[in-house]
Order: structure tokens, then sequence, then C-alpha cells
């Protein structure tokens, strides 16, 4: 491309040059006849007396002159100069020769004007650029062409492997035809890191789960054991607080368990997606639950219905998980005297849920990680937790193509939005 | 009454055997599919608990065969496969409840003791605790003549169950359990049985105090009942 525009810039200066060099030589031309003239007939021809002979035509594009000049006068050019014909000052280009004859030194000038070469230059000038023109264009189409035609596979294989898949949600594998190697190569790669991508996230899930259901036999009989030495009437109070220390990490480690294997079985899709249920009813379920834990902080409850929606193909008992958790937090990382505020309504984008608390707040540079699990933030350290309420909520949004928006300000409180899409929601 | 366990964990089954033995029932193993098959097409049994995951039957089968021979008998499915449809499919094929594990052998005879009333139509269970008339049929109390109304369905599932195990103490990790076991959070240590116990505690005093709720110091809380 600065090729080709570097050609188009110098293009009329290389044409002019050309036209004045044909010029030039033209020039050259009429004077070795007009010296041949001279040569076969003499001078006499022209000049008579010591008279200068001077020619033009009519429009005055060329003109001819002789004329007598001082003996040791010596010129032979050709140049840009002006002259006046007739009280008309044009630009010419002037041969410009001396020569001698019978002892007398003689100036031959001729001249053509410059208006007329330019006038062959502009047309030629035009023409060369359409026809410079033309050819890039033919160039690039051609190329585009071509280029289109041949990287056709790799745009293929863009298009359907990478961005019609969404990460990591997997089709099965569809080659892409072509036949250079190198496109098979690497459509092959990318299917193969994909499959293998999969696959590390098929076992991940496999081990979860395995590991969860093979941790509650073991956790079962301790359990067990631990409530039948309750019975025991011997049993000191001393040992049966012990026990009970026991059996609060017991808990611990069960509760663990129960929401690793349930993120797993939502991950899996296990669950249904059957049920349907009224926002307000849901959200009244929920204050019923929770309003127990408001007391120990004063923590005030608002709930705003603006308008209520049935949810359909849900699953009641994760959505119920989702919010409890979402409003759990909004309890437990509030301050004494705090605030909770539940909004639903309609939205732009869909419904959406709001849980807006007064509490502690997250850190800007905390905000991403929040759902990664087993990530505690440092504030989150205080609580009894051991950070998978988040993740909880994340799988069971995700599987129900909800989507979170968080927003928090440090020591003023944070607002977590539940966006549902349209395909879940009926209006009443 | 008789209680057949099918459990292939033995150390679990012999932990259920024991409770339930101290608490009245009598019980008899299986530790695999085949000899339970055989038990269940002989003998009668009012309960039967069993695993669905055994290693050479499918337990889901075992309910098949039990249904037909005794269609009165009671079963309850204890699992620790947790897969969403089982629960589905066990309850469709006839089992009276699930629990999936860990459980806590006092939940699992709370279900029981659920069963037997619903089964066998004990119309009117009413206990009576100091002037106080807890009807666990019709889940409501009385003090004398009056209705306490302001008790929430969360207290009395706390009082109901206090009263399955009554003169036991129970712990606050089993009452949270109880009341909290479906749902699932990652606090580990909720103390809000205490809110409630105090919630309870202020409602009945409206009518006359109530000293058969009682606290057990560092351990828990128990109902004390001579009836």
């Amino acid at each position: 491309m600065v090729i080709v525009t570097l050609f188009v810039a110098l293009l009329p200066s290389v044409i002019k040059n050309i036209n004045r060099n044909y010029t030039d030589e033209r020039l050259v031309k009429q004077k070795d006849k007009l010296l041949q003239i001279v040569k076969e007939r003499g001078i006499k021809t022209y000049i008579e007396d010591g008279q200068s002979y001077g020619s033009y035509l009519p429009l005055k594009e060329e003109y001819i002159s002789l004329d007598t000049v001082e003996n040791n006068y010596r010129l032979d050019t050709i140049q840009d100069e002006r002259r006046v014909i007739e009280r008309d000052t044009i630009s010419y280009r002037i041969l410009s020769h001396t020569f001698k004859v019978n002892g007398k030194t003689y100036m031959l000038e001729i001249g053509k004007s410059v208006e007329t070469i330019s006038e062959t230059t502009g047309p030629l000038q035009n023409i060369a650029l359409a026809i410079l023109l033309g050819m890039v264009l033919l160039t690039i189409m051609a190329d585009l062409f071509y280029a289109n035609y041949i990287l056709r596979p790799l745009s293929l294989i863009i298009k359907t492997k990478l961005i019609g898949n969404k990460f990591p949600s997997f089709n099965k594998y569809k080659e892409v035809k072509t036949t250079t190697s190198d496109f098979q190569h690497l459509d092959i790669s990318i299917h193969q890191m994909i499959e293998a991508i999969e696959q590390a996230f098929q076992k991940e899930r496999e081990f979860i789960s395995n590991a969860s259901h093979e941790l509650m036999t073991p956790i079962s009989i301790m359990q067990s054991k631990i409530e039948n030495m309750f019975e025991q009437e011997d049993i000191a109070d001393e040992l049966k607080v012990r026990m009970m220390e026991m059996q609060k990490i017991l808990n611990r480690l069960k509760s663990i368990t129960k929401t690793l294997l349930l993120i797993s079985q939502i991950e899996n899709e296990q669950f249904l997606k059957e049920d349907s249920i009224l926002v307000s009813e849901l959200l009244q379920d929920i204050y019923d639950e929770i309003s127990i834990r408001l007391q120990d902080k004063n923590i005030n409850f608002e709930l705003i219905v603006t308008d209520d929606i049935l949810l359909v193909n849900v699953n009641k008992f994760l959505l119920f998980n989702l919010l409890f958790n979402l409003v759990n937090n909004a309890i437990k990382y509030n301050k004494p005297d705090g605030a909770i505020t539940l909004t639903a309504r309609v939205e732009k984008g869909g419904y959406s849920i709001s849980i807006t608390d007064t509490g502690i707040g997250i850190d800007a540079a905390q905000l991403p990680y929040i759902f990664d699990r087993f990530k505690k933030i440092k504030q989150s350290l205080l609580q009894d937790s051991f950070g998978l309420g988040l993740p909880i909520v994340k799988s069971i949004a995700a599987f129900h193509g909800i989507t979170i928006n968080v927003t928090s300000q440090k020591d003023k409180g944070s607002t977590f939005t539940l966006l549902f899409p349209f395909n879940i929601l009926k209006f009443l | 009454m008789n209680v057949l366990i099918i459990e292939d964990e033995k150390a679990l089954a012999y932990e259920m055997e024991l409770f339930l033995t101290k608490n009245n029932f009598i019980c008899e193993l299986c530790f695999n599919g085949k000899s339970a098959s055989e038990k269940i097409a002989v003998n009668l049994y009012d309960f039967i608990l069993l695993d669905l995951g055994l290693p050479d039957y499918d337990g889901l089968d075992l309910l098949k065969e039990a249904k037909k021979s005794h269609p009165e008998t009671a079963c309850i499915i204890l699992t620790a496969r947790a897969e969403v449809n089982d629960r589905i499919t066990g309850l469709d094929l006839g089992a009276d409840d699930y629990l999936p594990k860990p459980f806590s052998l006092l939940e699992l005879q709370s279900r029981m003791q659920a069963i037997t009333r619903r089964k066998f139509g004990l119309v009117n269970h009413i206990i009576e605790l100091d002037g106080f008339l807890v009807n666990l049929t019709d889940r409501n109390i009385v003090y004398q003549t009056t209705p306490v109304t302001t008790i929430t369905k969360k207290e009395f599932d706390l009082i109901a169950y206090m009263l399955l195990n009554k003169n036991r103490t129970l712990t606050r990790a089993q009452l949270s359990e109880h009341i909290w076991g479906s749902i699932v959070n990652d606090d580990y240590d909720s103390n809000f049985i205490d809110a409630h116990i105090k919630n309870i505690r202020k409602k009945l005093s409206v009518h006359a105090t109530a000293d058969w709720l009682e606290t057990v110091r560092g351990l828990g809380y128990r109902i004390k009942a001579t009836v």
C-alpha cells in the first residue's frame, strides 16, 4: 500500500519528466534537421545580409529563430525561458545552439511552449493514473477474494470452535474441511485442548461428587456413635461437653461435604426445574426462616415487592437456598442496628431482586474473588463460615441463568442484585 | 416394633441397632441385599430401614419386593447417594420417608414416630406439661383453655422435637440440624437456637412459667416430662 501511494504521488513528476525528455529529443532532432538544411543549402536560405530569421506558428506554440551573434559566443543548452513574441509573454522550452558558417557565428533557437507540453502531459498523467488505480483495485479485490478463499477454514474454525462454543460447555467435535495441513493441525489442536479442558472439568466434578459421597458414610457412623454415647447414663457432664464439641466439629465437616455435594449436583444438572413460585411467597418464606437471626444484632428488615411475578421452570429448593445464603450474609456482615432491604421489581433486562445491607462492605480488590470456593476474605475470617456460601449462590444462579451483580462500598455496605431472565418469568 | 435394618456399612448398622434397641424396637440386621431379600419374603416387619447403596443389589428393587410382600410395612430409605431423582423414585415406589446420610439417629427416630402416628392413626396425641396441652397431631398448644397462638411453625417444630425426645438433652447442633437441616449454608456454629428458645419462653410466660423447658448448662436443652 505504501508503495502504491508513493507511486501515485510520484506519477505526475515522472510523466512530466518523460514528456520533457521527449520534447527535448524532438527539439534536438529539429535542430539537426535545420543544421542539415543549412549545410546543404547554405545559411543564406534563412539569413541574408545580417538580418535575423524568425518563424512561428500562428498560435505561437513553436518558434524558430536564427540570428548572428558575436564570434566567440558559445551556447548549447535546453532550458525553460520566457520570450516576448508580439506582446505575448510565453514560457518556452528553448533549445539554444551556436554554430559557425563562413566564419560567422549564428545562434539557433527552437522553442516549444511549455503550455503545449503540459497539455499533453495532463491527459497522459490522467490515463496513467486511471490505469494504475484500476490495477491496484483489481489487485486488492483479487487479494481479498483469494485470501478469503484460502483462509475460509480458519474463519470457520474460529467461528465454530471458539466463538460458537460457550466456555465451558462444549459440543461434539466436528471436523472443519480443509486441505491445508496447518489448518488441519490447528483444528485438531484446538479440539484436543478443548477436550482436555472438558475432561479436567468432568474429572473435577466427578471427584467432588465421589469424595463427598464417600465422606458421608464415615461421618454418618461417627455421628451415630457420638449420639449413642450421649444416651449412656453414666457419662460425666464434663465428658458430655467435650462430646458436644466433637458433634459441633462433625457438623462442620458435614456442612462442608453437603455443600460441595450440592454444588457438584447442580453443576452436573441433577436438579429438576419444574417448580413455579410467586416471588412474594418465596421472599416471605425466606423472611420466616431467617427472621430469628435478625434479633441478635437488632437489624431492620424491609421487603419491597414492587412487581410480583411467578417464577416458572425453576427449582424452589435451590432458589430458596440462593436467597437464604445472600440474606444470611447480609445479616452476618451487618453492623448492630443495621438494615437490610430486599427489592423485587421488573427491570429493562428482566426481573430483579436486590439485597442491600448496611454492613462492612467488600474491598474493591477482593470483589472479583468473592465467588471462589474456600476463598476467605479477610473480614469474613471473623465470622463462622467456611467460604462456600457465595459459591452455592453462584452455582444456583448459573443453573437458572440468573446474572449476579455486586456493588459494594467499604464500611457502607453491599448490594447483590439478581437479574432473572425472561424465560423463567410469568407476568401476572 | 420390629425393624429390619438393611445396611452394608456394619459399623453404622450396629450403631442404629444399639440406638433403636434402647428405644424399645426389636432389630434385625442385614448387610447385603441377598439376605435382606430372603428376610423380607419370610418375615413381617413394622419398619424397614433401607440403604440404597448395596453392593450386590439395587436398593430400589428391594423396596419393590418389600412393598409387594407386605404393603403395610413402613419403609425409610437411607442413602449417601443423594441423587436427586432417587428420592422421587423411592417415594413413588412407596417408601414412607427418605433420609439422606449422614443423618442423626434422633432424626431417624422422630421420622419413625411420625410414620407410626400417621399409619396407626393415633388420634389427638396430646401431652400435658404443667397446664400446657401440646397437641402433636393438630400442631397447637393450649394453656388450660386458652390457645397459645403466638407460637410460630419453627418454634412448634422445636417443641415437638424436644417432646419426642423428652427427658433427653438435645444439643444445639442436634436441634439446628432438625429445623435447618435442609438448608445448605456456610454457617457451622449457629447459636440461633438460643434465640428461638428465648422467644418460646417469652411467649409461654404470658400464660405461665414453662419450667419444663430446661436449659442444660453447656450442653443444650431438654423438656422434662413425667407423662
